[in-house]
């Protein structure tokens, strides 16, 4: 049935451009995305402790301004994709729209665990959740596959409908300031000329499968598919991952990505974590085969381990190389031994992300596949 | 010095399509064309749209709170309207909009452009070619409508690399498809002669 309905969008879409052509010709190619409601900006500053944000600032490609006129409409205007602001949770045992292979992204902090479906996510991308007494923000973005948790204090974040490197461009309730998701740092926008140039305090999500975060967390919740909004969760616009396919699996691209790098398929995911000296990558699968890995980042030994519990992996700066070894479920360091989540490392927040994606964020990456 | 200022030329063919758009419902199976086109039209326009799709099953009726206000919001491309209400039957789920109400104006269009040029068809001393294939051809850029209301998702399905040029362009499809089905309707509406049917 999905792919009778991608013949058919393939080819009237196909034949809508043949149409418009002529149209299309009249436009202004490569001008910055821009709506009438750019036309009124503020210049908050998102360190008017708004939004929390983090001490050190993350690294960024480019000057912010340049960013911003990179920044395209991705079709949708603000909050076309609606965030849920008002989730609503269910037992495992009522998470019947689930299959065992579906992604979800979990959490486990300050006693909450909770898991967000993808199939949920892909329509709204981001949920203003609490867990627990800290109010965060959950965020997806199909076209990078990356999920990303923030501290969103008392204000709350929403769709802007822009594009940068094909990534999420999120923006704050409070300042307006615009924050491309993996960057996870304020730029300018639209709707905030001079917001400054801050990091936010990010947390972990895991993205795993719903049986392997069952079988870890037993008592998880689970995002309800009641968000208050009609939308259909059992059809992903993009593709599918489970099985893997359509736009998460092929080469097409909806926007070129910021770098070209044909050392890796464009979709093939990568462990990366960066801090304000640099990026590093560990190839996911292979990171899940060798169960360790090691490497640099920015110069600075780091090594990567897997956790297959989950299928995921961490990444910890080893500045004095310190030797790590697994049994298969837990990880030995010096006499101890410990979960691959919680070495006595200063670990780096790690997270999956599309090749394209992480390399054209962070060309300077260190890459270890 | 004219004694009486003929009507223009459009006027004439509007007056020609609207009585010839009266004709086709006086026919049954002419009726049967614009009724099974406006539906197979519909079906297709919300299916490009994703508001009929496979969804998670079983059978539900979810109305959104404040479905009014929601009624008129954009959602995720041009002409493309936020859902107030979900159905779920078995393995198909339906979303309302007001593109609902949107398709079903095009259907009609496009619906009313068959007939017309079965009509014509059907005719004796039949029109030329061209005019009476000028109806199925003008309802091609309609169907493509429901797809530009996808917004760029149809391009990841196509593998096509988007521009803020095409991604803008997607705005005009829906009004460029009603242009040409309004004129089309006119093109073979105006051939048509009611007195020959």
């Amino acid at each position: 049935m999905r792919s009778t309905r991608r013949r058919f969008v393939a080819v009237a879409g196909l034949s809508a451009f043949a149409g418009c052509t002529s149209v299309l010709d009249r436009g202004s190619e490569g001008e910055p995305a821009t709506t009438a409601e750019s036309s009124t900006t503020e210049s908050a500053s998102v360190n008017d402790e708004a939004v929390p944000t983090a001490e050190a600032t993350l690294p960024l490609p480019m000057e912010p301004g340049e960013l911003e006129s990179l920044a395209v409409s991705g079709g949708p205007p603000k909050d076309g994709i609606p965030s849920i602001d008002e989730p609503s949770f269910v037992g495992p045992d009522n998470a019947d729209f689930l299959d065992s292979g579906d992604p979800v992204f979990g959490v486990a902090l300050n006693g909450a665990i909770k898991a967000y479906p993808q199939k949920i996510l892909v329509r709204h991308e981001i949920v203003n959740d609490r867990l627990s007494d800290r109010s965060v923000a959950v965020t997806y973005c199909p076209l990078t596959g990356t999920v990303q948790g923030f501290e969103r204090g008392e204000t709350t974040f929403g769709v802007s409908g822009r594009l940068i490197n094909n990534n999420l461009v999120m923006y704050d309730r409070a300042t307006k300031a615009w924050w491309p998701q993996i960057l996870a740092t304020s730029i300018p926008g639209s709707w905030n000329s001079d917001p400054g140039t801050s990091s936010l305090r990010e947390f972990r999500l895991v993205w795993t499968t719903w049986e392997r975060w069952r079988e870890l967390y037993p008592d998880t919740q689970v995002l309800s598919t009641e968000t208050g909004f009609a939308k259909n969760y059992g059809s992903d616009p993009y593709g599918s991952y489970n099985p893997r396919g359509g736009y998460y699996a092929n080469e097409n691209m909806l926007f070129e990505p910021l770098e070209e790098d044909d050392r890796f398929g464009r979709k093939r995911v990568f462990m990366g974590a960066r801090t304000a000296d640099g990026a590093v990558a560990f190839d996911k699968s292979t990171l899940l085969e060798e169960r360790i890995m090691t490497g640099e980042l920015s110069g600075t030994p780091v090594v990567a381990v897997a956790d297959r519990r989950l299928n995921t992996g961490y990444v910890y700066l080893n500045p004095d190389e310190r030797t790590a070894t697994t049994d298969g479920s837990t990880v030995q360091m010096g006499d101890s031994s410990y979960e691959p989540n919680a070495l006595p490392l200063a670990g780096v927040h790690t997270f999956d992300a599309m090749w394209f994606a992480w390399h054209g964020y962070y060309p300077d990456t260190d890459v270890y596949a | 010095m004219r004694e009486s200022v003929p009507p223009g030329r459009l006027g004439a063919a509007v007056s020609r399509t609207i009585a010839a758009a009266t004709e086709v419902f006086r026919h049954p199976d002419a009726t049967l064309v614009v009724v099974g086109t406006a539906v197979g039209y519909l079906l297709i326009y919300l299916y490009a749209l994703g508001h009929i799709a496979p969804g998670l099953g079983g059978f539900d009726v979810t109305v959104v709170s404040g479905a009014l206000g929601k009624f008129f919001k954009p959602e995720l491309g041009p002409f493309s309207f936020t859902p107030v209400a979900r159905v779920s039957v078995g393995p198909v789920t339906y979303l309302f909009s007001l593109n609902t109400v949107l398709g079903l104006g095009l259907a009609g269009l496009v619906g009313m452009n068959l007939g017309l040029t079965y009509l014509a068809w059907r005719q004796p001393a039949a029109c030329g070619i061209g005019s009476s294939s000028s109806g199925f051809l003008a309802s091609i850029p309609a169907v493509l409508s429901g797809t530009a209301c996808c917004g760029p998702v149809v391009l990841i399905v196509l593998g096509i690399q988007a521009s803020g040029i095409i991604v803008t362009a997607f705005q005009f499809l829906l009004p460029i498809a009603v242009v040409l089905l309004l004129g089309s309707l006119v093109l073979v509406g105006r051939q048509i002669d009611p007195a020959r049917l």
